[in-house]
């Protein structure tokens, strides 16, 4: 009672201000009026009575302090008896805050991660204005097609939406000037970007409106870790000037290094970043509706809208744009603007993932808190002695059950200490586990949240794992254990079945874990299975940029001729380099697993326009010698020859996808395609290209999305300025990276060559997401078990120790010990049984969750199930037959002398 | 005056509160008179110690209190021994009787 009055007495803190004041002033009124009718002067009457008080003030002040004093008495007496418990069984004391370190650590691990990319908002101001805005084509259905100059106005100043939108083009640069040149990380924006995102810079300024320009603005704004890595950190670096591309820029100002471009990027954090108008060169011109130039965009939307709002309007705005301008717009594409929120764009794809890690721990934790209050129990059990004494001198049973919790929550909480003192050291460690890729990964750190989360969460656990125990201490009948002679050892039946059934609740979760664990095994397994439709072994790639000066009459490169003849020339040099067997250079979307590659409307000769299905398919120009490198099958026809040049006629390959869907009993070679117009060509006087040869299907964008049909054109006749080397050798990759830019720089020794990294790196960088989630969640799943397995164990041998007696008795009346092993092996199994029938329903229900993890495999996928079970149960059995056997190898005799 | 500078005093006030309230609930005006009325004006309970007392029985579960009003019309906080009380003031009376033996004791042999 006395707690409980103290919690609501500090609770209701105006009420007892309110009340203790109108108490008071009642005691002075009251000597005040016996003063009077002694005969004093009204005057003097108030004046004896206050002065006979005293300070009243003071008098306040001591009996609120009552409060505090009784709470932290009570507190501190719980507390002091709870150390002293704690040490008297160090062992017990040991496990347990090493098992609750373990289980509240991961939760905390989790939760910071969770907390970094999930919950806490963008470092911009109001970052739930900003949105992507992507441009889809719904009637083929392909998404993030590209933007018009014309387009991003509209959405500016028609839709009445937007405060801001800027362009957003990622492009690799060039950097020369130094010694070596350097490949740069650019991103093309509208010169309101920085405002619109509102973060200002460590030095110099940003670009705003003012800048300007039709094309590129000479003035860029660079990144810390740029400013370090290439002007050495240099105060005085505003107004340097670097050529980028071939061109001259001069820095205005240095971004703070906790400054992140908030999207997307090609490789890594963005170097430099540049306004353009879009509207002059190196931009084409005239600016047209139809080209789809600018990759992306990002606006901020006006105060108080929301972006569902926003995209009703955006609807509209398209659908009266469409009506506008039939021929941009042609209704069988049915263009549309889809807006989504920059922090779901940047972390939605991981949000399930670590929802997922953070159940799965919360799980583990779980299980470690049944453990204890089953040991718990063993434990109350043999001090019912000291309980019944207590309860009889009359301490009351609420006084109990807070001192007991005490105990728990004490426990809990030096191991929520420990496991954030582990966790501070060890935290530049764990975060090199986790994948590089992970969005906003700089952002994880050990923040006042997560310490309160930890401190949270580490009572909860005391609390969690300590109630049924001490419930269940105070309320065991006292009378019978203080009868003479008694050991006071005796447990209750009642708390056998607890006990048993936290051990089934135990066994339960576990199973969840670990089905849900086998389900993503299997999964990967079959992802890891598929074959990519290439040979990723003893590949190495790198990637070559040509230089885009912003005015054409600079151009290196400006033609397909200029490309094409330095790609020959580079591949001549690399294919003689020694120990390598075949090389080749394609385009950049000829990389597999490269990044979300489009797919672009094309037209077969000879076919009438289905308007509901235009063709759509991913276009890559490839040296001959591609698919030798890679080892992707060649089917049928020809592969493109040397004489395949500009001069040449038109010619394409396609993959076995587009083959069968438009061709599905017809040979496609020798069959025309109408392709898109390019720049400056007029779309009427397009040749036809003719289809010469089918190759298999390389899983380019990835092994779990179907392969998507592909068209490729020969290299030569569409060279372009981002380029990969192929070699596929079994020399060292870094030596071959090496040569490969020695080679290159033979050639032209301003292209930088970078991105030397082997295939099979490739491909496991694009599985390594999915297998960190299945390694964590493997561990857990393995906690847990080894918990479960403990559990059943203990609780057995509890069971049994207690039984003695009985077995004695048994064996005494002729009961073999197979008689009393069956007997055993039962109990056990019953207990096993339950716990893993409601670990399979509950299995059912949670792991409906991870259906978005999983490739080709069901969330109720029976084999998982039944296996795991099994497994389950197996395990359990053991651990219940070991204390089993133990229990028949009792002798009788020594069973019923045992009090 | 008793002031409640140590434990031993403290506990006085206690005992001859509860002692008093074992008569009938009474507000703490009330409690204060009685006292200096039945030990003739020897004992007179320091008014700045006997709120912060009475607040901390209440919370020790000896007493319980409420709103009533006087015999003069007048509301106040009426304080009631509760059977936690009762035992307490039992025990406290104990101690006082061994206590006061044992002083008398030392003295006699003196």
């Amino acid at each position: 009672m006395s707690l409980i009055a103290r919690l609501r007495a500090m609770l209701r803190r105006d009420r007892l201000d309110h009340d203790l004041d109108e108490e008071l002033r009642s005691h002075l009124e009251m000597r005040a009026a016996d003063n009077l009718s002694a005969g004093m002067s009204a005057a003097e009457a108030r004046y004896e009575a206050q002065k006979r008080f005293g300070n009243t003030t003071l008098t306040k002040e001591d009996t609120r302090a009552m409060d505090i004093i009784g709470w932290i008495e009570t507190l501190g007496q719980n507390l002091r008896y709870a150390v002293r418990m704690l040490r008297r069984s160090p062992g017990f004391t040991a496990v347990a805050i090493l098992t609750l370190a373990l289980g509240i650590g991961g939760n905390v691990a989790i939760f910071t991660v969770v907390r970094a990319v999930l919950l806490s908002p963008l470092p911009f101001s109001h970052p739930d204005q900003l949105v992507r805005v992507y441009d889809d084509l719904r009637g083929p259905n392909t998404h993030d097609v590209g933007m018009s100059v014309p387009e991003m106005w509209d959405l500016r100043d028609k839709s009445g939406v937007f405060q801001d939108i800027s362009a957003l083009v990622s492009a690799d640069a060039n950097l020369t000037g130094g010694d070596q040149p350097e490949r740069i990380e650019l991103l093309g924006t509208s010169p309101n970007y920085f405002t619109m995102l509102g973060t200002p810079p460590q030095l110099g300024r940003v670009y705003t409106q003012q800048d300007a320009q039709p094309g590129f603005t000479e003035g860029v704004v660079i990144s810390d870790g740029f400013w370090r890595r290439t002007f050495g950190a240099d105060p005085q670096v505003i107004g340097r000037k670097i050529r980028v591309d071939s061109d001259l820029y001069s820095v205005i100002g240095v971004m703070p290094p906790s400054f992140r471009h908030p999207g997307r990027t090609l490789t890594n954090e963005v170097d430099v970043w540049a306004a353009a108008g879009y509207i002059a060169l190196p931009f084409p011109v005239p600016v047209l509706r139809s080209t789809r130039l600018l990759p992306g965009a990002m606006g901020r939307l006006k105060p108080g809208i929301t972006v569902s709002q926003a995209q009703a309007r955006l609807d509209a705005l398209t659908a009266q744009l469409s009506r506008e301008y039939p021929t941009e717009y042609p209704a069988a594409a049915a263009w549309g603007v889809r807006l989504v929120s920059v922090q779901e764009d940047l972390v939605g794809t991981v949000r399930t993932e670590l929802l997922v890690l953070f159940g799965a721990v919360a799980f583990v934790l779980l299980i470690a808190c049944v453990n204890l209050a089953n040991l718990l129990l063993a434990r109350s059990a043999s001090r019912q002695r000291e309980i019944a004494i207590r309860l009889a001198v009359g301490a009351g049973r609420g006084r109990l059950i807070t001192q007991l919790l005490t105990e728990s929550v004490l426990l809990s909480t030096i191991s929520g200490i420990v496991a954030l003192l582990t966790g501070f050291w060890l935290k530049t460690w764990l975060l090199t586990m986790t994948p590089a890729d992970l969005p906003r990964l700089k952002e994880v750190s050990l923040s006042p949240a997560v310490v309160f989360f930890a401190f949270a969460i580490s009572i909860l656990t005391g609390v969690v794992f300590g109630l049924a125990p001490a419930l269940q201490a105070a309320r065991s009948s006292h009378v019978a254990n203080l009868r003479e002679g008694s050991r006071g050892s005796g447990s209750s039946k009642h708390q056998m079945k607890i006990s048993r059934f936290l051990v089934a609740s135990e066994i339960a979760l576990s199973l969840v874990l670990l089905i849900g664990t086998g389900l993503l095994l299997r999964s990967f397994w079959r992802l890891a299975e598929v074959h990519p439709g290439f040979d990723p072994h003893r590949v190495v790639t790198t990637r070559i940029w040509l230089p885009v000066p912003n005015d054409p009459s600079e151009d290196v490169y400006p033609t397909v001729e200029k490309r094409a003849e330095f790609l020959r020339e580079v591949l001549r040099r690399v294919s003689v380099l020694p120990g390598v067997e075949d090389a080749a250079i394609g385009s950049l979307n000829s990389l597999p697993m490269n990044s979300a590659t489009s797919q672009f409307p094309f037209a077969i000769e000879g076919r009438a326009d289905e308007s509901r299905r235009t063709p759509v398919a991913e276009f890559t120009s490839v040296t001959p010698d591609y698919f030798q490198v890679l080892k992707a099958p060649f089917i049928r026809g020809r592969i493109f020859t040397d004489s395949d040049n500009v001069k040449g006629q038109q010619v394409a390959l396609i993959n076995e996808t587009l083959a069968r869907r438009y061709w599905p009993d017809a040979d496609p070679i020798g069959q025309h395609l109408k392709l898109g117009a390019r720049r400056g060509q007029d779309p009427s006087q397009i040749p036809p290209t003719t289809i010469v040869g089918v190759v298999g299907d390389i899983k380019s964008d990835g092994f779990d999305l179907a392969s998507a049909p592909h068209i490729y054109l020969p290299l030569y006749q569409f060279a372009g300025y981002a380029s990969v080397v192929y070699l596929r050798s079994g020399g060292d990759p870094a030596s071959l990276g090496a040569a490969i830019r020695r080679g290159v720089q033979a050639v032209d020794p301003t292209i930088p060559v970078f991105g030397v990294q082997t295939m099979d790196d490739v491909v496991s960088k694009y599985l390594a997401q999915r297998r960190f989630a299945l390694e964590l969640l493997g561990i857990f799943a393995g906690v847990a078990l080894l918990l479960a397995s403990i559990g059943i164990y203990g609780v057995m041998a509890y069971t049994f120790s207690q039984r003695t007696n009985e077995i004695g008795i048994r064996m005494a009346m002729g009961a073999q010990r197979s008689d009393i092993l069956k007997i055993a092996v039962s109990e056990g199994a019953f207990v096993v049984a339950f716990g893993i029938v409601s670990g399979i329903i509950g299995s059912a229900i949670f792991t409906r969750f991870l259906q978005s993890m999983l490739f080709e495999v069901k969330s109720i996928d029976p084999i998982t199930y039944v296996g795991i079970s099994a497994l389950l149960a197996g395990v359990t059995l053991l651990a219940s037959l070991v204390p089993a056997r133990r229990a028949t190898r009792v002798d009788p005799l020594t069973a019923l002398r045992q009090d | 005056m008793l002031k409640p500078k140590n434990d031993l005093l403290q506990g006085t006030l206690a005992l001859l509160v509860l002692k008093t309230l074992a008569r009938g609930p009474l507000h703490g005006y009330g409690i204060t008179l009685h006292i200096q009325m039945v030990s003739k004006d020897i004992l007179r309970v320091e008014e700045g110690s006997l709120y912060p007392a009475l607040h901390r029985m209440e919370q020790d579960g000896w007493v319980s209190a409420e709103w009533a009003t006087s015999e003069n019309n007048r509301r106040a906080r009426y304080y009631r021994l509760t059977s936690k009380g009762r035992k307490q003031l039992a025990e406290e009376e104990k101690n006082w009787a061994q206590l006061t033996q044992a002083v008398a004791h030392v003295l006699q042999c003196a």
